[in-house]
């Protein structure tokens, strides 16, 4: 009675499990799970579907529930990997989440937070409607009462104090359009205090990586690890903050008996899986990647023919180099020689070895020499341009690397046009939009080509004296769509910018610790909250970390009355007046802005990266047909009608119009391949010669153009510079050029059409022509070791602002005091007094952060998540054995922990553990909703409070910033540690 | 089985050669730390602690515990070691009874009812009595339920009237503990003066308590064997007390293999419970003349109080207490 | 017939806890049930590894042997599953269990449990394939529907198998002949009495 199986299930059950044993042997995880999910839809496709959940019960009034249920695709939101979601939807409900087999990033896979991004859509705690603070009660308004009431606000702090003084943070979460929309929001509104995500985490990857090779983006792939020979990890725990990479990466480790070399501070779980483990004090990257490089040159570990052909400035890297032997390397990042030459020689001769880095490299003050020094590391190797090799930077969001592309930064505009004349010139054209206009829309001119403030210091330009912040007045409202307040440094100082604000508008699915500090800090009213769709309610594309671009569908309409990132900005637009100007090729329907018309916006003006191929039907196709691309090169078949020969989502640079059907460029600067099969070379981006002082006082010219390499199949066998219609004209291709994009060029400069560029030249033409003949658009340069221009043209090595080794301050000091981003960047002084008033003997513990597996970011919607909470319900610090039993510290115990800055304080419990060494601590990020110990949950709104929180990491942490970039620096701070 | 042997002498050279790598002092830092190479591994671990015990974030610590083979003992002690404990001493002990009765027959009261009677337990007393009784007699046949329910009665009603009647016993089970335990600790206190052994019980013993022939052996209020039972129902009650709370409230203070434990000693110590309240019931009801009385009215004739506990009469009406050489005609067996 | 079976390649599991919260998904199991679990081993110290477990589908399952009101049955294809509607809560199952697998709510007073809840491998419980009332005492039914577990199917890393048992044991063993290591298919000598390790 109690053995249920029926006759039919049984055979049913039967056929499957004979099919698969049919296979026999050979069948690879990936087909059997495969095909045994193929059946599944076979079987499935005969009606056998079963009855679901509650939810599923309230989908479906009468019947078999999934019968007739849809599947819709789009793209986790919790990293960059690019995992594709499948989604059961019915009756506009979503009841499922399947594996996405046929996606070649995750092949099925998800972490856990992929796996539960279904309750996000559903979750009962998301904002259901706009609110408002009225004498310090969240009360609800309508939509048009809160768009109107901002918008006359705005408009009065505008008139008042200039049009900088308002603050636009928009995120990394937005599609492409959505970002590329709030960049071009800030241009019409006339500021470039345009920022989001990138700043603090990898904004001094795209300016180190940038300024080494021209681009500043992961040059591999996730998937192209799998021909990694070694596999060099600094500051990067995948397995936490990128799980589903691990899935290559240890194939890649399994199949090629790679080396698996993790440094870290902390045992990480990714070093869990290392082959070696190499144990650093936090901020000392760069002195052990000189160390290991160190040895390299002393052993001749080098790729000679590679420095002589491609890098620039060699010698100068040679020289500080040689001030790292083993014994200050060990001496300043506790690690023997012979560990770093056993490293270092595995790294320079088991290749192609790749360096993979994260938040790690690129959360510190020096975070962009850090990211140079990895740079350096893989050029001296010939490790760059290369299956296997290269910088492969994870980023953190899923959308963090388009939403950078499409200019949503402070630095340029869209696609790395930067804010000179010529780049406002060319987006006026691109925008059809006077380029007096938007010149009118700014304080000055002056403003509008000077970089803007950093959101890592939105409170500084707050609460500074109007002298010191380089604008007509301090930033008074603040307007974030999707960023975390919890995830930005000194929460403390903060607290004080959130007080002085006139405005703060809040436009995120939940209500974030910017709601909840906002009370905190003592505000009645003047704080706005807009309840924004998840990106899985909305459509759009984004971009993985390796620059593949993937289409989002809409799985479900936005729940309750939240709206489209897409519609708010409308709807911002629309009240200013500017919204015809501004979407003026953009079909609008119901307040919404097409997706799919934005993103042509973007093919048209975005030449400089190679988005300009990238077309909504092309992305789509892709999706479509994502079990065409291959698992290792991720390239469809050649005769595929649909994407044949394109690489998984069209990597940028994906060159020329959409017709050229460029296949994407799967490996940056990848001389091995035609350049209309993904190759390429560094771009020369900064000038075509140097001249360069010497000993004798003589100066001499040297090249920064590429010397006898070039992409397979090239014209031009040798270094060229970018491609202009004059150089056309020289090489005499110029006669290639159609009438049509002959016509456009002449419209571009119709004074000097010669000088139109292939970034400038909006007909394609200059790019699709020089693609004819095997070149790279942009040139075919030198990367630069010497990166003149930027603060360390060769990274120095210069101790955390607060560091314990107060010994190595006088050597090794941060740079002086200087003007950055319109502020003050004081971090000299700071460094230098808590060497006097010896901080460091108070706080004797380093601090750092990090991410959790189950959350993300500033973590209230993984926190207002269930499945995720429970996993980590509480906030705490990671601290060595040895420093608990010095302070009577328990394993669960709860800790006060007190920061260097402001007698900040935050409880939480202890994790006694020997994955932290001796003298560093270490806190997950994601926690918010208390402070100094004060629970804040009636703070959030009535019903919106997630379901944990906990003291913010960044409530402790502490002042200095990357001089080039504005990063902040959370990863190495000091601390002390009581038991509470 | 040879495959077997390899993978044993192949898992012990890897343990021994794993040993010797951690033993192998090597300065800090220049010794290569490869994570992958010293990963744990299963076999070694069940081998030293045979169990695996980890880490989990989830607050559930318990859950943390990963592998732990050793239920399959506790199955054995389950399904087997139990099954044969208790059935032997149930059935053992019922045998003993029968053929105690049929050999001996009821212990009738020698010298006839006097007429008079005595208060033996009051009101208080015998509630307290009943109370645990009805209780016991409830927990017992819902505890061996669980024991001997699947083998028996399942055949006979069937998955659903069994389930059903096994949930009712659980709930029975549950809400009784606590008055029972309460008349375990009340029969604690209440009695406990008159339990105290002393010489009079070897004398008692040595006489084997009255059973056999027609001696009675002298006792105080309560004899030698009735001072075994208020024993057996104070220890034997505390334990299944104890345990069993330990089993209903899981994890508060204990863990699986402490819970392992305790349904071991719960069902040992249930089923000689039950055993030993089998005689208790006999010798109350049918096994002897005149003892209901004493927990049915409270009040017992004064013959038989002279018969079975002449040193509780004598105190009680200044009696002169016959001497345990006078009184050769008196058994007291234990009620 | 299959035999189905989990095992999970410690080599390859990172405590990513996506299986967990696949299987949190789809069967939305309440706060507080923890079908599937990842427990780390030498947390923090390297040879640190994290094993997913839940419900092994024992040979001879321990659960089934001592339930006093034998509600376990195993289905053709060797899944160990239990009926809700007999089972009574008396935790025996859990004492028996060597992994840890049987769940229970916390219901009624002082905390005493109620019916037990445990992995069912998505394959229902004695309710017809694919009902509403299967669904909500158990969670889907996947395996009727020739899926596999999802906890397996979302895994990461590819660490968590699902699948008739000769199949899993043969991609392990691949995996194992190609890095030239084992990682122990834990638990599969105390779940099914045989080792995989060569």
């Amino acid at each position: 009675m109690l053995i249920k199986r029926t006759h039919q299930r049984s055979d049913r059950r039967g056929t499957v499990a004979e099919s698969l044993a049919g296979q026999g042997g050979g069948l690879d995880r990936r087909s059997f799970l495969r095909k045994s999910g193929l059946a599944g839809g076979a079987l499935a496709a005969l009606g056998t579907m079963p009855v679901g959940s509650v939810r599923k019960a309230e989908a479906a009034a009468a019947g078999p529930l999934t019968a007739g249920a849809t599947i819709k695709k789009s793209i986790c939101t919790h990293c960059a990997v690019g995992c594709t979601v499948t989604a059961e939807v019915l009756n506009g409900v979503w009841i499922g989440q399947e594996p996405s087999w046929d996606s070649p990033i995750n092949r099925g896979s998800h972490c856990a937070k992929g796996a539960a991004v279904r309750e996000l859509v559903h979750s009962d705690r998301r904002l259901r409607y706009p609110m408002k603070l009225v004498n310090g009660q969240w009360t609800r308004v309508s939509w048009d009462t809160a768009v109107n009431e901002i918008g006359d606000k705005l408009l009065q702090i505008r008139e008042k104090s200039g049009s900088d003084s308002v603050y636009w943070l928009g995120s990394a979460k937005m599609t492409n359009e959505g970002a590329y929309l709030f960049r071009k929001f800030g241009a019409f509104w006339g500021t470039n205090n345009t920022d989001h995500q990138a700043r603090i985490c990898h904004s001094t990857t795209v300016t180190g990586v940038a300024n080494t090779w021209g681009y500043g983006a992961m040059t591999n792939s996730i998937n192209d690890m799998r021909n990694s020979k070694t596999m060099l990890f600094i500051g990067s725990n995948a397995a936490e903050a990128h799980p589903v990479s691990m899935q290559h990466l240890l194939e890649s480790k399994e199949l090629n008996k790679a080396n698996f070399i993790v440094f870290d501070p902390r045992l990480t779980r990714t070093a869990a899986h290392a082959t070696e483990y190499v144990r650093i004090r936090p901020g000392t990257d760069i002195p052990v990647l000189y160390g290991m490089m160190w040895h390299i040159l002393k052993n001749g570990w080098e790729d000679k023919e590679f420095i002589a052909s491609r890098v620039y400035g060699f010698d100068d890297l040679r020289k500080e180099v040689e001030k790292w032997n083993p014994q200050e390397v060990e001496r300043v990042t506790g690690v023997p020689g012979e560990q770093l030459e056993r490293v270092a020689k595995m790294f320079a001769t088991v290749k192609p070895a790749t360096i993979i880095w994260c938040m790690g490299q690129t959360q510190h003050t020096v975070g962009t020499a850090n990211v140079r020094a990895s740079c350096i590391a893989l050029l001296m190797t010939g490790n760059i341009g290369r299956s296997g090799g290269g910088a492969n930077i994870l980023r953190g969001h899923d959308n963090v690397q388009g939403a950078t592309d499409v200019g949503l930064d402070i630095v340029t505009l869209p696609f790395y046009y930067g804010l000179a004349e010529g780049a406002w010139k060319h987006w006026s054209r691109v925008w059809e939009v006077d380029y007096d206009y938007l010149v009118s829309r700014f304080d000055e001119k002056k403003q509008m080509e000077t970089p803007g403030i950093p959101l890592t210091r939105w409170f500084d330009a707050a609460l500074l004296p109007k002298a010191d912040v380089a604008q007509k007045d301090n930033v008074k409202a603040v307007f974030v769509q999707g960023h975390a307040s919890n995830s930005i440094t000194r929460i403390p100082e903060s607290l004080k910018g959130l007080k002085a604000l006139d405005l703060l508008v809040i436009a995120d699915p939940h209500p974030t610790t910017w709601a909840s500090l906002s009370v905190e800090a003592g505000r009645k009213d003047g704080v706005y909250i807009l309840p924004v769709a998840t990106q899985f309610e909305c459509t759009g594309s984004r971009v993985a970390s390796n620059r593949s671009m993937q289409w989002g569908e809409q799985i479900v309409k936005p729940i309750f009355e939240s709206k489209d990132d897409l519609e708010i900005i409308y709807l911002m637009a629309k009240k200013f007046g500017f919204a015809d100007k501004m979407f003026k090729n953009i079909k609008v329907e119901n307040n919404l802005p097409v997706a799919e018309d934005v993103l042509r916006e973007i093919n048209r003006g975005s030449w400089s990266t190679g988005y300009c191929g990238q077309s909504p039907e092309r992305i789509k196709a892709h999706m479509k047909n994502q079990n065409k691309f291959d698992l290792v090169t991720m390239r469809a078949p050649k005769d595929d009608p649909e994407v044949g020969g394109d690489y998984y989502g069209l990597p940028w640079p994906c060159w020329g119009s959409p017709e050229v059907k460029h296949p994407g460029s799967p490996l940056l600067y990848n001389n091995n391949l035609h350049v209309m099969d993904g190759g390429g070379a560094f771009r020369p981006r900064f000038g075509i010669e140097r001249e360069e002082k010497l000993a004798d006082g003589t100066t001499r010219k040297v090249s920064l153009l590429a010397d006898k390499s070039f992409s397979k199949g090239s014209d031009i066998e040798d270094g060229y510079p970018e491609f202009t219609l004059a150089s056309l004209k020289k090489l005499g291709w110029d006669s290639e050029l159609t009438e049509a994009e002959m016509a456009t060029i002449k419209r571009v400069n119709a004074a000097n059409p010669d000088a139109v560029s292939w970034a400038l030249d909006l007909s394609g033409g200059i790019q699709r022509v020089a693609l004819k003949h095997g070149c790279v658009p942009f040139g075919n340069g030198k990367a630069r070791m010497n990166a003149f221009g930027l603060p360390d043209p060769i990274p120095v090595h210069r101790e955390p602002i607060y560091t314990p080794r107060v010994d190595l301050v006088e050597k090794y000091p941060t740079l002086p005091d200087a003007k950055q981003f319109r502020l003050p960047n004081i971090g000299f002084s700071v460094q230098k007094a808590a060497v006097e008033k010896g901080i460091a003997k108070q706080f004797p513990l380093i601090l750092s952060s990090g991410r959790l597996v189950e959350y993300e970011g500033g973590g209230e919607e993984t926190r207002t998540n269930p499945w995720l909470a429970e996993l980590q319900q509480d906030m705490f610090i990671e601290i060595s054995v040895a420093d608990a039993a010095d302070r009577g510290i328990k394993d669960g115990g709860w800790v006060w922990v007190s920061g260097a800055e402001n007698n900040s304080r935050a409880r939480m419990k202890a994790l006694v553990t020997e994955r932290v060494g001796k003298g560093v601590a270490w806190m997950p990020f994601h926690f918010g909703g208390w402070l100094g110990g004060a629970d804040l949950r009636k703070n959030y709104p009535a019903g919106t409070d997630p379901i944990v929180l906990g003291e913010s990491a960044n409530t402790i942490t502490s002042y200095g910033y990357d001089p080039a970039t504005g990063m902040q620096e959370p990863k190495v701070t000091l601390c002390q540690i009581v038991a509470a | 089985m040879a495959s077997f042997g390899r993978f044993v002498r192949l898992a012990f050279g890897a343990w021994a050669l794993l040993l010797l790598v951690m033993a192998a002092p090597a300065p800090l830092g220049a010794q290569q730390v490869n994570p992958t190479a010293s990963s744990v591994k299963e076999q070694q671990l069940l081998q030293e602690l045979n169990r695996i015990q980890g880490r989990v974030s989830i607050p559930d610590q318990r859950s943390g515990m990963l592998e732990q083979p050793q239920g399959r003992e506790w199955r054995e002690f389950r399904n087997v070691t139990l099954r044969w404990i208790g059935g032997i001493a149930i059935l053992g002990m019922l045998a003993v009874l029968v053929i105690f009765y049929l050999s001996r027959g009821m212990v009738k009261l020698e010298s006839g009812r006097s007429g008079r009677t005595i208060v033996r337990f009051n009101a208080f007393e015998r509630f307290v009595h009943w109370m645990t009784a009805t209780c016991f007699i409830i927990l017992a046949i819902s505890g061996l339920n669980i024991t001997f329910g699947r083998p028996l009665l399942l055949p006979l009603i069937g998955f659903e009237a069994f389930s059903e009647w096994s949930q009712w016993a659980k709930y029975a089970h549950n809400y009784l503990s606590f008055p029972f335990t309460l008349g375990v600790v009340l029969i604690f206190l209440m009695w406990i003066a008159g339990n105290i052994p002393n010489k009079v019980d070897i004398e008692w013993a040595k006489r084997g308590g009255g059973l056999f022939g027609h001696d009675h052996p002298p006792a105080n209020r309560f004899n030698g064997g009735q001072k075994m039972i208020y024993w057996i129902v104070v220890i034997g009650g505390g334990l299944v007390a104890a345990t069993g709370y330990a089993l209903m409230f899981p994890f508060y203070g204990t863990g699986i293999e402490g819970m392992q434990m305790a349904q071991i000693v719960h069902s040992i110590v249930a089923v000689l419970f039950v055993a030993a309240m089998m005689a208790h019931i006999y010798i109350g009801t049918i096994g002897m003349e005149g003892a209901f009385e004493a927990m049915g009215s409270g009040e017992v004739d004064v013959n038989w109080a002279r018969e079975h506990h002449s040193l509780w009469l004598a105190q009680k009406t200044g009696e002169q207490g016959s001497s345990p050489s006078q009184s050769g005609h008196a058994a007291a067996p234990a009620e | 017939m299959a035999r189905m079976k989990f095992l999970c390649d410690a080599d390859r599991c990172i405590e990513c806890n996506a299986c967990v919260t696949a299987c949190k998904n789809e069967h939305e199991v309440p706060w507080g049930i923890n079908r599937r679990r990842v427990v780390t081993i030498n947390d923090g110290k390297p040879g640190e590894r994290s094993i997913s477990m839940a419900c092994m589908h024992c040979t001879d399952a321990p659960c089934a042997a001592v339930c006093p009101v034998n509600c376990f049955y195993t289905t053709a294809d060797a899944v160990v599953l239990h009926s809700k509607d007999l089972c009574i809560g008396c935790g025996y199952c859990f004492y028996a269990c060597p992994f840890g697998a049987p769940q229970y709510p916390k219901v009624g007073n002082f905390g005493s449990r109620g019916k037990m809840d445990k992995c069912t491998y998505c394959a229902g419980g004695p309710e017809a394939d694919g009902s509403k009332e299967e669904y909500e005492k158990y969670g889907a039914n996947r395996l009727a529907e020739g899926k596999l577990p999802l906890c397996a199917e979302m895994c990461s890393t590819k660490s968590l198998l699902a699948g008739d048992g000769e199949i899993i044991a043969q991609i392990y063993k691949e995996r194992v002949t190609k890095r030239g290591y084992g990682s122990g298919a834990w638990g599969w000598k105390t779940a099914y009495r045989e080792s995989i390790e060569s």
